[in-house]
């Protein structure tokens, strides 16, 4: 909300007047941002207000005017120049930029010859100053402007001022209208709120009229409109608004357009109240009535206007009918729900209510009589009407957020008062109001202690009624330490203790809250286990880089795994976004892969070949039970998941580069289960993981044969999709899926020494390692200490096709003796005949 | 052919003499061990020679005994210089060796946390000091948990505040952490003191805004929490957390009144300008505070929610940017580098 700082000042009866900034960090402090502050008058300088003494043609062209101006009384006269033809009579006065004076775009003006006569600047137009765009010349100042002889010209214009621009919290609609700051200032700052008082304006302005019978407005929808106050104003002329005037709508954003709507949107502006001005010609009476069917004097135009001017318009106040369609003064056909609030005449739809007038009943440059609603409505009808029509407007936003009932007779009177002023009418004797309703206001009930115990500050009793009542609340002191409140009925938001204390913390100044610590009384611990962090410490200790990556993908990136979609993996089938920002975004991930694929992707572009990337995070699948496609009834599962991939080339030390491979990422993986104290997890080959090269695939398996993720080369396939060039490694398992880790304890450390036999086996070679490391520990006898394969080669031409050779080194220990080298060999001989047996394998 | 003391003492005092000729060109251990096995073993010339002392009269006998220990001792002491030469030549040769240590160093691990994880884990710490523990939620989450039982409901202008990707009617992206919060208070009963560090989404991207980015969000609720408190609270992690920024300057926070729906009162909280120490600067645009987030008094209606007596009963909760931290005390200068994977950027903190 932009608010005039002038503009704020006249509603305000401030004891120390403040300077703006003063203002702007009241304000601030008291919860209503100030995020700008604009000088209005900035754009030039210099420029002053000029009588004009004498003129006469340019000798050298007809186009040219010579004016005589003078900036003091009996001050010597100044030849300047001309070139409008609005140049006045002498008497007026104009504004006069004279050499040296600045001008919006940086222009310093200079004594210049126009056409062999030389001329001290210029007299200025509303383009050259940048304060309207008047296409007739110069700027003229009206007959009666009471501004001095050489005062600035920015005091001539109204922008001898400040536009700030006030960010009001969302439960502030009352923070929506000058007058609604202007209270804030008051009791932030101590003072009085000046509110208008039309009253005294509207009995010297009265018609002989009687609105009662020119507007017959019933409310069929009390919900949706709970107050409709009327005014009728007659024998208007449609006009400019005055300078001024409309200088404090453009400082608010608003472009003036006439009179009659710049009056609606400057008490909009001063009160937070919207207002709608309607060409009451143009509202028809009930149908069958009287002027309904008749047409009057524009019975040829498209909507007759009633010609008679003394029988009432009808407004009615209801929902629409499906299908009820009505043009809106933008010239858009709308069609219409029955969610939608209308504001009806005798026959149809005359605006989309709170929303935006209809086209048939607008006011017009033939306007003369004016019907002026100044109503309030239920905020979420004209929130859902405005969303799904697409109508944002000053009105819509305010209505949104709640506009006081009580509001809307000053408002009307305000406006008629403002309309018979610059329209030159007269205004309808008294209002009609219809108010089915009037809620009761309430009274909430305060306390003290309350107050000091929630703020953690002993607050003086004083101070905090005094804080109330320049808040606008009534206080009734209810007992020792209590009161009972009635908030102000602009202040809809204030309806329990807790507001109140709000308000009073606000005036108080949070400034003046100590800070102190919550005595410490501790629940239960921790609450999360911290599994996540420790895997993101393992994985960066094992010389990987953590990559975060967004939670939602394009539905390509998520498509380029190739994941069976016959329903046998939940990861084929993500949960969508309704509304997402792009298709980059359009579905959440269910695998950690593609992001950091196409993290390596990203890095290749950049020169960056050596990538070992991890991620930490949740995944989301599709809960258990619920369909694999469209939208979810159930949350998602969220497994958090460890992934890691590697391409490109291990750090490199002088020598050539040692392309990773896929028993680096199986060591990283190594070291993450042994850093989660997670056991033994085993790799079982399988080819059919379809974004895994084939042959070089496996399942990850823990100690009970679950599986938890999967660990190999990416499917060339699926890597050229993704844009990477080279192979990549990776591993993705379920965290959550690891078993939870036991305490360590402490092995004795071993006391006698350890034997080592190695045994060389011939194998075939689609034997696995792990078939070996099975059969032997299935031998093991206590006495096996470690079991490590030392050496593995495959060599057709000494071993035979087919066939590979492992040395494996197995090493013995007792804890209480050293053991002899018959014991050794024992163990070890029975070992290797098992091997022999059950791998199979033979000897070399 | 007669033997004298005299012959074989001539022999021995021969051997001796002839032996460090006979090693001086050896180089290597093993063989100059060969050459003393070769006077000195049992089939050596030394023996040799004292295999004909039982020739000669008993009296004599001494005096060759004590000449072949002589003899044997010239060697063993020839020997020992030998190898002693032999072992400071090795030693004189590895120190002549020079390396260049201008050459880059051998890369180990290289591996590293991501600055938004290492920052979580340090505001984790902050907040742990003062007894708050850690909490998590889900990150697509119910409508009830994230706006109803908040007190924002489906028509409150404050959904406007936080536009939110939908999944389905009922099921959203949570927009922020709170929803932890009401799990936890669900489950939990007073007191309670957590951070909620998490993933959110908001429809909103630019250079400061990112689609999904990172709060932590606090929460106590005990008997007798107050705003105080709540300052109390804020005012440590300030301090702790830019603590090197300043150089150890101490940080002042200021509460703003703004609105949450589901705090009252509710506050922004604005922290001193670390940078320019209140004179102004790009960061503070001028003003000399910071915001760094939201935070108020815990709403007796959502409270109610969760059936907790909020006449026994207050508590606060504040909620702040990760992002927008790391970007404040890194200088990060667009959000959006965090999401890409980028090493250039990830590889430099
Ligand atoms: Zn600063």
């Amino acid at each position: 909300m932009k608010a005039v700082w002038s503009w704020l000042l006249e509603l305000c009866d401030l004891s120390n007047v403040p300077t703006v900034e003063e203002g702007a960090r009241a304000l601030t402090a008291g919860g209503l941002e100030v995020e700008s502050l604009v000088d209005l008058g900035a754009g030039f300088g210099g420029v002053v207000v000029a009588e004009v003494v004498g003129k006469r043609p340019h000798p050298e062209s007809n186009k040219l005017t010579l004016v005589d101006v003078i900036t003091a009384r009996g001050g010597a006269a100044t030849q300047v120049v001309c070139g409008a033809p609005n140049v006045p009579e002498p008497g007026r006065k104009v504004l006069w930029a004279p050499p040296g004076a600045t001008l919006p775009g940086g222009m310093t003006l200079a004594v210049k010859a126009v056409k062999g006569v030389e001329s001290p600047g210029m007299l200025c137009s509303e383009t050259e100053l940048e304060i309207g765009d008047d296409p007739s010349g110069i700027i003229v100042l009206d007959a009666d402007d009471g501004t001095p002889l050489g005062a600035r010209a920015q005091q001539a214009l109204g922008v001898a001022d400040w536009v700030l621009d006030v960010n009001a919290p969302a439960n502030r609609g009352d923070c929506l209208g000058h007058l609604g700051l202007a209270r804030e200032l008051c009791a932030l700052l101590g003072g009085r709120l000046v509110p208008p008082a039309p009253e005294p304006d509207l009995e010297a302005l009265a018609a002989d009229l009687d609105a009662a019978a020119l507007a017959d407005v019933t409310i069929g929808d009390p919900e949706g409109c709970p107050r409709y106050v009327a005014r009728v104003i007659d024998g208007l002329t449609v006009r400019r608004s005055p300078r001024r005037f409309a200088q404090r709508l453009r400082a608010v954003g608003v472009r003036p357009i006439s009179n009659l709507v710049d009056v609606t949107n400057y008490v909009l502006f001063e009160l937070g109240q919207p207002l709608h001005a309607f060409d009451w010609h143009h509202v028809r009476g009930a149908r069958g009535s009287r002027d309904a069917t008749r047409g009057g004097v524009n019975a040829g135009g498209l909507y007759p206007g009633r010609g008679d001017g003394n029988v009432p318009c009808v407004i009615d106040v209801r929902r629409a009918r499906a299908g009820e369609r009505m043009t809106t003064l933008d010239g858009q056909e709308r069609t219409l729900v029955p969610d939608d609030l209308l504001i009806c005449d005798g026959e149809r739809p005359v605006a989309l209510a709170g929303v935006m007038g209809g086209s048939d009943s607008e006011v017009s440059a033939t306007t003369s009589r004016v019907l002026l609603e100044s109503a309030s409505f239920q905020p979420r009808s004209i929130r859902r009407t405005a969303r799904r029509l697409g109508l944002p407007s000053e009105a819509s936003q305010r209505f949104e957020r709640g506009v006081d009932p009580e509001l809307a007779p000053l408002a009307a009177a305000r406006a008629a008062v403002l309309l018979a002023r610059l329209g030159g009418g007269r205004i309808a004797r008294g209002q009609v109001d219809v108010y089915p309703r009037s809620p009761i206001r309430p009274i909430v009930p305060l306390r003290l202690s309350r107050i000091r115990s929630l703020i953690g500050a002993d607050l003086h009793p004083g101070e905090c009624e005094a804080a109330l009542l320049r808040l606008g609340c009534e206080v009734v002191p209810d007992g020792e330490g209590h009161w009972k409140v009635t908030p102000p009925s602009a202040r809809a938001d204030l309806g329990r203790e807790v507001d109140l204390i709000e308000d009073i913390l606000r005036v108080h100044g949070y400034g003046n809250v100590p800070a102190t610590l919550p005595a410490l009384r501790v629940g239960p611990a921790q609450l999360v286990d911290d599994v996540a962090d420790r895997a993101r410490r393992a994985l960066a200790g094992a010389g990987l880089a953590e990559a975060i990556t967004f939670g939602f993908q394009s539905r390509d990136r998520a498509a380029a795994l190739g994941l069976a979609t016959d329903g046998s993996d939940r990861r084929a089938h993500p949960v969508a976004l309704r509304n997402p920002m792009s298709a980059e975004q359009a579905v959440m991930r269910t695998s950690l892969l593609p992001n950091l694929l196409a993290a390596v992707a990203r890095n290749a572009s950049y020169g960056i070949a050596d990538v070992a990337l991890f991620e930490v995070g949740a995944v989301f699948l599709r809960a258990a039970g619920q369909a694999l496609d469209g939208e979810p009834t159930a949350l998602c599962d969220e497994p958090l998941h460890a992934a890691a991939v590697l391409a490109g080339a291990r750090p490199r030390w002088l020598g050539a580069p040692q392309p990773w491979d896929v028993f680096d990422v199986k060591g990283v993986l190594e070291a993450l289960t042994r850093a989660l104290g997670a056991g033994e997890l085993r790799t079982v080959a399988a080819s059919d993981i379809p974004y895994l090269h084939p042959g070089v695939a496996a399942r990850v398996h823990d100690a009970d044969g679950r599986v938890i993720g999967e660990l190999g080369e990416v499917h060339p396939a699926v890597r050229e999709r993704l844009g990477v060039e080279g192979p990549v490694f990776m591993f993705d398992v379920a965290l959550g899926a690891l078993p939870a880790a036991a305490p360590a304890r402490m092995r004795s450390i071993p006391r006698f020494p350890a034997s080592a036999r190695d045994v060389s086996l011939l194998l075939d070679d689609p034997i696995p390692a792990a078939r070996v490391r099975d059969v032997i520990s299935a031998a093991s006898q206590d006495l096996v200490e470690t079991v490590r394969l030392a050496e593995e080669y495959r060599d057709a031409a000494r071993l035979g096709a087919g066939k590979k050779s492992m040395l494996w080194s197995i090493s013995y220990r007792a804890a209480d003796r050293t053991l002899t080298d018959a014991e050794v060999d024992a163990a070890h001989e029975a070992i290797v005949a098992r091997l022999v047996a059950e791998t199979p394998a033979e000897r070399r | 052919m007669p033997t004298t003391s005299t012959d074989l003492i001539a022999q021995l005092e021969r051997l001796g003499g002839e032996f460090a000729a006979a090693i001086a060109p050896l180089a290597d251990e093993q063989s100059i061990r060969a050459a003393q096995a070769q006077y000195l073993g049992k089939k050596g010339q030394v023996s040799d020679v004292m295999k004909e002392l039982g020739r000669l009269p008993p009296a004599e006998r001494p005096l060759v005994g004590q000449a072949a220990n002589k003899v044997k001792d010239t060697i063993a002491l020839a020997v020992e210089e030998r190898l002693g030469a032999l072992a400071a030549g090795r030693r004189a040769a590895d120190l002549a060796r020079a390396v260049d240590l201008t050459l880059p160093g051998r890369p180990v691990g290289g591996g590293h946390l991501h600055l938004l994880t290492q920052v979580r884990l340090e505001l984790v710490e902050i907040f742990a000091e003062i007894g708050f523990a850690v909490a998590e939620g889900p990150q697509v989450e119910t409508d009830w948990h994230t706006f109803e039982a908040l007190a924002i409901p489906k028509d409150h202008p404050a959904r406007d505040m936080q536009d939110t990707f939908y999944v389905a009617d009922e099921i959203v992206l949570r927009t922020h952490t709170s929803p932890v919060q009401l799990r936890t208070r669900q489950t939990h009963t007073p007191p309670r003191r957590i951070v909620a560090p998490g993933v959110v989404y908001r429809r909103d991207d630019d250079a400061t805004h990112s689609p999904m980015f990172t709060q932590i969000e606090g929460l106590v609720v005990d008997e007798g929490v107050r705003v105080s408190d709540l300052k109390g609270v804020l005012l440590h992690f300030v301090n702790r957390f830019y603590a090197r920024l300043t150089g150890g300057a101490g940080l002042d926070v200021r509460l703003r009144p703004s609105y949450f729906p589901f705090v009252e009162p509710g506050v922004e909280i604005d922290m001193s300008c670390g940078f320019c120490r209140g004179a102004g600067c790009r960061l503070c645009k001028g003003s000399g505070w910071i915001e760094i987030g939201g935070a108020g008094m815990v709403d007796p209606d959502v409270f109610a929610q969760v059936g907790i007596d909020s006449e026994r009963y207050t508590g606060f909760a504040f909620g702040m940017g990760i992002e927008r931290m790391a970007m404040l005390r890194h200088g990060v200068n667009d959000i959006k580098y965090y999401y890409e994977g980028d090493l250039r950027f990830l590889d430099q903190f």
